[in-house]
């Protein structure tokens, strides 16, 4: 009953990305700085460690224009981002959407596969904190704004494969931005 | 989401291989954790309720005992981490024991069954599946014809009531049996009431408690409501306080927190409460004074030890007050002569009008047959009139004294069955084992007493491939058929809420369902209260006899936190020190200083006891608060299995014991013991110092006079004609003069300006503390402090971030001994002596008042602890994350904190992710954090509510006002510290001519 409820809103989801997508296309080609990026790409040419299903941002949050929310959908709620769980990817790939290219096609049937044998797609960590560390993703959204995203993790909406931009286990790399924003210092507010 | 790690650590000996063949420079191993691979495991289908890193709370109830608190189980991604009490249930009203907070232990214990066995003829066990365990049940039970007995340990419930209707369908017989359920008293009763349910006690409406051997602050009776009661009216309130006394032959923790321990042989304290009784119904011309003549004072005074003058006084005392409270009963009061002490108090209670009042009858307190009935039914088990047994949530050939040869009388039946989910002396000696679920992966109810019951609901996917028996028994019907064919619920779960249809009512039952189980069950406020008539039976006392020749009467008493030995393959329980003895992971035997000196011991010697049923050797403890006539021993641990942290643990006294006679009760306290030397010795695995003050005022009290005059505790030393602290001479005076405005001034140097961050204080009210350690067990379970076992703590290792310490006051010169209690806690200093001395600023102060402790920054030189004057730093001297959590233990480990390595110091933060989170969640809400927001883990657990944390510069907090009480004062103040934990000084029923008796100043 849940299940279908969830296909189904992710079915108008699609709807409504494919009818932006279809209008973003037409005022794409009038610019060259959102140049839509859909070519196939060889994954081990690429920076950053290469993923059981070759996921690609580059195409869901540049091309589709997909909000982070969307799939990380706690990062405003919790000091967990959140990983997406299957149905959430299955909710536009379980019919409609199975890619444009014969690359794409491939990893979403691997998609399917796994869905099938319900067997979740293990991805490899890519921003990786030291446990002795406590990031609330959710205050830090609160404070930057829902876009803020990138500046830790980069802008992956250019990224085909997600690699490390910013080191963010370098604690200077934490304190510079408390430092020029003015937030505490305090080792107690991330070390406990 | 889960993190797993691919590759494990890279060890010493592999790192210096691969330098060596590699070249240092070539050498590119990561020496961050973080640069290993790490996967993320996304959910199929991501669960409504549960929202990565934000934890879910559950309703549920405690199955510990049968008290049947009300728990909130704090779950995090599907994990239960941390129990909590239920704020709404009238049991326990937030809070929880010891116990019941290690459940979780039993949850994810590395022990519990994998799933059902069934023993082979080589006599080893075979795992088999679900379905086929299940027909071997059934077959068995057909064929046995009705030869069919059940013995059932849990509590009156949905389940039980099933169990019973189940057996009798089958023609079996059933028995239901808890090891402490108090039958002296239920005997008791029907003599003088004619009716066998046990009253409630109201400890929160008694001004004056006089206890006759019952323990109610560690295991008889419902021990967080009686200390919650307990800590109300003893506890200091509006200018005055209850008085407690206790009357039996060895200061267990309750006697240690009344005011007087009457000390009387084994045996006598019903001559004292009849001589009670006779005082108070002669001077209220009550009918009873002439069949009590007998037992006037000057009549019972040679037999108790007691003067008359100070039994007359005790009565007058107990008249006085009113309403008045006195109870009986429990293991430690439960000799031969047990019916007629609980006859003689329920007499006492009668004469001094406290029936109805404090006596609260009507409440239907949880029923069970009892020893009695097990005991008969083990004798129909040695006859061979049984083919199977089936023992669930019980564990007889453990708990049953070994001299009644009820092992012996087990194996006569053919066939046996356990359910349960760790390997126990009585599964052991089984055929076939169905591994139950645990309380928190099923679904169940309890229902403690009348107007109480609480569900219980699966908060967890079963961590072991358990089945709750309830399904097993519905399973098992279909196969059997005949009368059992009835019971055709297609689960245990559809069956309960068939059960619960009828209360709820079918109207909208599925919303009324889902509302109680939010709630955790249906509370009604009160039970009705009912005064019964009294038989007006005589009551005549007996002096009971005891077995055996020995020297000295052995009394077993139950540990606080063992209970029947249910506890002891829980770590937590293990490793949180006995409150009086303060000895972890180990058993001993109790021997009052002048029979040491007597027989030439010393404390760790090792003394072989011998009964006529039996020897034990067993390591001494020397301790001033049991009788020179007695030795006294814990129950709980000398298991001879029950999994890895249990089995071969130390020694129960019940291998001295023999079996009932028939009366309905075990006695435990009927076995004379002599004692023998072996000359063996085995240190002894205690956690405490010096067991003096010596004037160091750590736990300070005043007389009850004082403090309702509101005086400090300094004015009340002087008042009492005592310094306060020793005086300078004139030399010293002059070379301190100003010295401590000048260090205060210096605390005030630094870089932080006078800001609106709040500031974290916390007050203890030790009136209302009684050493039960519940806090000591939260703080384990909140803040992943490992375990580290007997052989650390001999090194003391021990890492217990908060204890109980516990001081000896008096016990010499013929005065009374006495003990005093505190909780220790890092007291986040003002002015902390550990930060200056960090070489790596490790140790330093926030801004918002925390003594913070950088765990990644230290760098392990231990300056801080040997500078902190309260010891409550700990030292991580060994990998103890690697053996503390055995999987699947570690699933309990708190997400918010992190767990410690090798090498660094840690200590209490005042809950720091419960500060920071409630900060977090107030800044998302648009808001600045309530008062009382944040509570502690032991605030949260203390089931005295003498633990109140909060911001000290927000008036709206409760803690301001705990920390403005005339009664606070610092620990150590003389040091000079500044500390954030205010202590309220304890008050004492003692004439303020008689105080120069303390010695803690």
């Amino acid at each position: 009953m849940r299940k279908r409820l969830f296909l189904g809103l992710g079915v108008l989801a699609i709807a409504a990305v494919a009818t932006l997508t279809l209008f973003r296309r037409g005022s794409a080609q009038q610019t060259t700085a959102g140049k839509p990026v859909v070519a196939a790409v060889d994954p081990a040419s690429l920076k950053g460690p290469r993923q059981p299903i070759f996921f690609r941002h580059d195409i869901h949050v540049g091309r589709n224009q997909m909000q982070c929310q969307y799939c990380h959908y706690t990062v405003g709620v919790s000091n967990e981002p959140g990983i997406p769980s299957m149905q959430t990817c299955m909710g536009c790939h379980f019919l409609y959407v199975t890619g444009s290219t014969p690359q794409n096609k491939a990893e979403i049937a691997k998609l399917n596969v796994a869905w099938q044998s319900k067997t979740p797609v293990q991805w490899v960590r890519v921003h990786t904190l030291a446990r002795h560390v406590h990031f609330p993703h959710s205050l830090h959204i609160k404070a930057l704004g829902p876009q803020a995203c990138a500046t830790c993790h980069g802008n992956v909406a250019r990224m085909a494969q997600v690699f490390k931009v910013n080191n963010v286990n370098n604690m200077g790399f934490c304190i510079n931005c408390h430092i020029e924003r003015k937030v505490s210092r305090d080792c107690s507010q991330c070390h406990f | 989401m889960a993190g797993q790690t691919e590759g494990a650590g890279v060890d010493r000996r592999q790192f210096l291989k691969v330098l060596g063949t590699a070249g240092a420079g070539a050498a590119v191993l990561g020496g961050c954790s973080t640069e290993q691979v790490q996967k993320l495991v996304p959910y199929m289908v991501q669960s409504e309720d549960q929202v990565p890193g934000i934890p879910t709370w559950y309703a549920s109830t405690c199955a510990e005992c049968s008290s049947g608190c009300g728990v909130y189980v704090k779950t995090r991604e599907g994990r239960p981490i941390k129990l909590e009490g239920n704020p709404d249930h009238p049991v326990n009203a937030g809070t929880l024991c010891s116990r019941g907070q290690a459940g979780l232990q039993g949850l994810y214990n590395p022990d519990r069954l994998t799933g059902p066995m069934a023993k082979n003829a080589a006599g080893t066990w075979d795992a088999i599946k679900w379905d086929d365990a299940i027909a071997r049940f059934a077959a068995k039970v057909a064929a046995a014809q009705g030869e069919f007995a059940v013995i059932n340990g849990y509590g009156p419930s949905t389940f039980s009531s099933l169990l019973t209707a189940w057996t009798s369908a089958v023609g079996g017989f059933i028995t239901n049996y808890q090891t402490f359920s108090r039958e002296p008293e239920r005997l008791a009763n029907q003599k003088t009431w004619g009716r066998t349910d046990l009253p409630l006690y109201d400890f929160a409406a008694a001004k004056h408690i006089v206890s006759f051997g019952a323990d109610y602050l560690e295991t008889w009776g419902s021990p967080v409501e009686q200390q919650r009661g307990f800590a109300a009216s003893h506890g200091f309130h509006d200018g005055t306080m209850a008085r407690a006394v206790f009357v039996g032959p060895r200061m267990s923790l309750t006697a240690a927190n009344s005011d007087e321990w009457v000390s009387v042989p084994a045996g006598t304290e019903a001559l004292v409460a009849l001589a009670m009784a006779q005082v108070i119904a002669s001077s209220k011309g009550n009918s009873a004074a002439a069949s009590l003549a007998d037992y006037a004072p000057d009549k019972v005074a040679s037999q108790t030890g007691l003067s008359a003058q100070k039994i007359t006084a005790l009565a007058q005392a107990f008249a006085a007050a009113s309403p008045s409270l006195a109870v009986a009963g429990g293991v430690g009061a439960q000799h031969r002569g047990a019916i007629e002490l609980c006859e003689a108090v329920n007499l006492l209670n009668d004469v001094a009008g406290n029936i109805g009042q404090t006596v609260k009858f009507g409440a239907a307190l949880a029923e069970s047959e009892g020893y009695g009935s097990v005991e008969a039914l083990f004798g129909r088990m040695g006859k061979g009139e049984f083919q199977v047994v089936l023992v669930h949530d019980s564990n007889p050939l453990y708990t049953l004294p070994r001299g009644g040869n009820f092992g012996a009388s087990f194996a006569k039946v053919p066939f046996k069955v356990s359910t349960a989910a760790i390997l126990d002396e009585t599964a052991a000696a089984c055929d076939l084992i169905l591994p139950s679920l645990h309380g928190y992966e099923r679904w169940d109810d309890l229902m403690p007493r009348a107007g109480v019951r609480g569900l219980m609901q699966p908060v967890v996917e079963p961590v072991r491939n358990g089945m709750h028996i309830g399904d097993v028994v519905l399973k098992a019907s279909k196969t059997i058929g005949g009368a059992a064919a009835a019971f055709n619920a297609p689960t245990f779960e559809a069956y309960l809420k068939g059960e619960w249809q009828k209360t709820l009512g079918a109207n909208g039952f599925d919303d009324s369902w889902r509302e109680t189980l939010g709630k955790g069950g249906v509370f009604a406020p009160s039970a009705p209260v009912e005064t019964p008539k009294a038989t007006g039976a005589a009551v005549s006392y007996t002096k009971p006899a005891f077995d055996g020749m020995g020297d000295y009467i052995l009394m077993p008493y139950p540990s606080m936190q063992y209970h029947d030995g249910r506890g002891a393959n829980k770590p937590w329980l293990l490793e949180n020190p006995d409150p009086i003895t303060k000895i972890t992971w180990q058993s001993w035997v109790e021997m009052h200083p002048d029979t040491a000196a007597k027989i030439d011991v010393r404390e760790g010697e090792i003394v072989e006891l011998s009964s006529p049923h039996g020897k034990l050797r067993a390591q001494v403890y020397i301790y001033p608060g049991v009788r020179p006539d007695t030795l006294a021993m814990p129950l709980g641990l000398g298991h001879t299995e029950y999994g890895r942290y249990a089995k071969g643990r130390g020694v129960t006294p019940l291998a001295l014991l023999g079996g009932g006679d028939g009366n309905g009760f075990l006695p435990y306290l009927s076995t004379k013991v002599s004692v023998a030397l072996t000359g063996d010795y085995h240190k002894v695995a205690r956690v405490d110092g010096m067991p003096r003050q010596l004037g160091r005022g750590i736990i300070q009290t005043m007389p009850l006079a004082y403090a309702a005059k509101g005086m400090t505790p300094e004015e009340s030393y002087k008042a009492a004609g005592r310094n306060f602290a020793e005086e300078n001479p004139e030399l010293e005076q002059k070379a301190l003069e100003g010295w401590r405005e000048r260090q205060i001034e210096q605390t005030q140097v630094g870089d932080y300006e006078p800001t609106d961050m709040p500031q974290w204080g916390m007050a203890v009210d030790l009136s209302r503390c009684t050493g039960c350690s519940a806090c000591v067990t939260a703080c384990y379970a909140e803040n992943n402090i490992p375990t580290v076992g007997e052989e650390q703590v001999f090194r003391r290792r021990e890492m217990s971030w908060m204890r109980i310490e516990r001081y000896w006051e008096g016990g010499t010169d013929g005065e009374q001994i006495q003990a005093r209690f505190s909780p220790v806690m890092c007291q986040h200093c003002g002015a902390a002596p550990c930060e200056p001395v960090c070489p790596v600023y490790a140790s330093y102060h926030t801004p918002d008042g925390l003594n913070g402790q950088v765990y990644n920054r230290c760098v392990g030189t231990r300056y801080c602890s040997n500078n902190c004057p309260f010891k409550v730093r700990y030292f991580n001297w060994l990998k103890f994350t690697d053996v503390a959590w055995p999987e699947p233990l570690n699933l309990q480990l708190n997400p918010e904190v992190v767990t410690r390595v090798r090498g660094v110091m840690e200590k209490c933060t005042f809950c720091i992710q419960r500060i920071r989170g409630a900060q977090h969640t107030a800044i998302l809400e648009n808001r600045s954090v309530r008062a009382g927001e944040i509570v502690t883990a032991c605030a949260q657990a203390c089931p005295s509510g003498a633990i109140k944390f909060g911001n000290v510069k927000d008036p709206a907090d409760e803690v301001v006002k705990w920390k403005g009480d005339r009664r606070g004062y610092t620990m150590l103040e003389a040091t000079n510290v500044r500390p954030s934990v205010t202590y309220l000084a304890k008050v004492l029923h003692v004439e303020p001519a008689d105080f120069h008796g303390a010695e803690e100043r």
